[in-house]
């Protein structure tokens, strides 16, 4: 790995968005692949703190920091990235009806984004009409339902059956804290995780 | 024994007559189902910011009718912080914080009066007022010294990041701003010792400070940032509560093991719920039950929503065989009595602890 990708690793490793942005610029300038960067960069970043994650090693801040300078460093490269270039895909996120909790979700879209996906977060407390809308205007390669509470993840299973009836093969993933893999595949759904890094992992093997 | 005795006994460690049982939270939906078992004068089913003061005062005798007649050993009140309505689904409280009200819980909020460090400086404290605590004097007047009175309140983690209106931002200011994270964290905790020092006033026995700090898998902070940006300020909190002759517990969801030391060394006397998809309590009480009465375990994700009354009455049964003998454990739901929950499980949960948690227990599972 050239010395600029290893630093523009550890700016996004460390959080720093500043330092990110900057050295993201001094890497197109040097001439250096847009998809280079964004693949043996920034993504290999937010799998490295995924790994330090599983291991206890870090914590939700450092994953938020992280995020952040992703982002910081992907407003420079994506108007620069082809289209087949631009990610691994399109999920869109959302919390289900009665559900106003937001951080699961939030996390998601982090190592979502980290992992090179694009993500369209459609926000909290959505009717089941909502993501049947959201999925037919965008179509996403996966569609992702959070609910924190018990009482409100058994609305996953309407919205999977309303996705499903507009199109059958539609990838769905759910996930939050009393979801469980026996749940998921109660209702349906075509893959959970138990944490956010684990749903960015089972979104690409979900689209191998 | 009164169920204030029942309590305070389990918080000492040593075995009471029975198995106290108390609840931290129920929402409106699940006391007027509650309710319904005992009597037929209810309020109507809306959230208690929508309901008029006399609807109000009607949920809350439903509370104490349903607690009085399922004779549990302990009340739980909260703060009741003023506030007025911005549209159909948010609410401004005194500290300028917007709150999403919620068909499923309590009101969360989206927007605070801090959005970045230089806001602290002018932000405008706001003082607990005591018709805030109303709740807390009802429950007072209603039981006395009956049953334990129980005060929740926000921690300072909790409290802080309403001040943001987002965890995500405090947990990204632990990172990059320290300094900022104490001074939100001494706003809150400045907070919450007036309200302690309200509870004791008003005859509160026990103060549960509420705010999660963890999820399924962990921590949502490191140990090393526990100890340094929530830690101290626990510790000052229950050193005020004990001072003014109160307990004090600490509750979170979610798998508490990294930072458990950190809540004995700050001085809690109690943990509750010990999640049971994170925790096994049999373990957390051979680790801490030396130090630490625990409250809580019985599942409200599947078990309470879900079961049948017979596998409630078998998890009550196996609970209090692992973690009742000895003393130092009170037994409630694994977090609160949502709306999810079904009403007849709740009953089937405290026939069950009455049933089988007369000391000496002798449980055979």
């Amino acid at each position: 790995m050239s010395d600029l990708l290893q630093r523009i690793k550890e700016a996004v490793m460390a959080g720093e968005e500043e330092d990110t942005r900057k050295l993201v610029e001094e890497g197109l300038e040097s001439g250096l692949e847009p998809r280079k960067i964004l693949e043996e960069a920034m993504v290999p970043a937010m799998e490295d703190i995924g790994d330090r994650f599983s291991r206890n090693e870090a914590f939700i801040p450092e994953l938020i920091v992280a995020a952040a300078a992703m982002q910081e460093g992907m407003e420079v490269l994506k108007p620069r990235l082809s289209g087949e270039a631009k990610g691994r895909g399109l999920v869109v996120l959302g919390t289900v009806y009665g559900d106003i909790h937001s951080i699961g979700k939030n996390l998601v879209r982090m190592c979502m984004e980290g992992a090179g996906f694009e993500v369209v977060d459609i926000g909290e407390d959505l009717k089941t009409e909502r993501f049947v809308e959201a999925y037919q205007e965008h179509r996403p390669a996966i569609l992702g339902l959070s609910a924190l509470l018990s009482s409100t993840m058994q609305r996953m299973k309407e919205v999977i059956e309303a996705v499903r009836a507009v199109d059958p093969s539609a990838l769905i993933m759910v996930g939050g804290a009393p979801v469980t893999q026996q749940f998921a595949e109660e209702i349906g759904a075509s893959g959970y995780a138990p944490n956010a890094f684990e749903a960015a992992v089972k979104a690409k093997e979900l689209l191998l | 024994m009164t169920g204030k005795e029942r309590m305070l006994e389990a918080f000492a460690l040593r075995e009471p007559d029975r198995v106290p049982v108390w609840e931290m939270a129920f929402n409106e939906e699940s006391i007027i189902k509650l309710g319904a078992f005992f009597t037929d004068d209810l309020p109507p089913m809306k959230f208690a910011q929508q309901m008029t003061t006399e609807e109000k005062i009607k949920l809350l005798s439903t509370l104490f009718t349903a607690a009085r007649e399922l004779e549990l050993d302990g009340i739980t009140s909260i703060a009741i912080l003023a506030t007025e309505p911005v549209d159909d689904d948010h609410v401004k409280d005194g500290w300028g914080r917007i709150m999403r009200v919620s068909e499923e819980g309590e009101a969360t909020p989206v927007a605070g009066p801090v959005s970045t460090p230089g806001d602290l400086k002018g932000l405008k404290i706001y003082h607990p007022q005591q018709s805030e605590l109303l709740m807390l004097m009802a429950a007072k007047g209603n039981f006395g010294d009956e049953i334990a009175q129980v005060m929740v309140q926000p921690g300072p983690f909790r409290e802080s990041w309403m001040l943001l209106g987002s965890m995500e931002k405090l947990l990204y200011y632990y990172v990059k701003d320290r300094r900022f994270v104490h001074g939100l964290a001494r706003v809150a905790t400045d907070f919450i010792l007036e309200v302690t020092d309200m509870s004791a006033d008003l005859g509160a026995d026990i103060i549960a400070l509420d705010g999660d700090l963890a999820f399924s898998q962990t921590t949502l902070m490191s140990p090393g940032q526990y100890e340094e940006f929530i830690l101290p300020y626990h510790k000052e909190i229950t050193e005020r509560a004990h001072s003014r002759g109160m307990l004090i517990l600490k509750h979170s969801d979610g798998n508490m093991w990294p930072i458990m030391d950190g809540i004995v060394e700050a001085g809690f006397d109690g943990f509750h719920p010990v999640q049971p998809q994170c925790m096994d309590i049999g373990e957390v009480k051979a680790r801490y039950g030396d130090r630490l009465c625990m409250l809580g375990n019985i599942d409200c994700t599947y078990l309470l929503p879900f079961g049948s009354e017979g596998e409630v009455e078998e998890t009550v049964k196996k609970t209090i065989a692992t973690a009742a003998p000895g003393g130092g454990y009170i037994i409630s739901s694994s977090n609160s009595i949502h709306p999810g929950c079904k009403p007849e499980n709740y009953v089937a949960m405290v026939k069950a602890a009455h049933k089988y948690g007369n000391y000496p227990i002798s449980i055979e599972v």
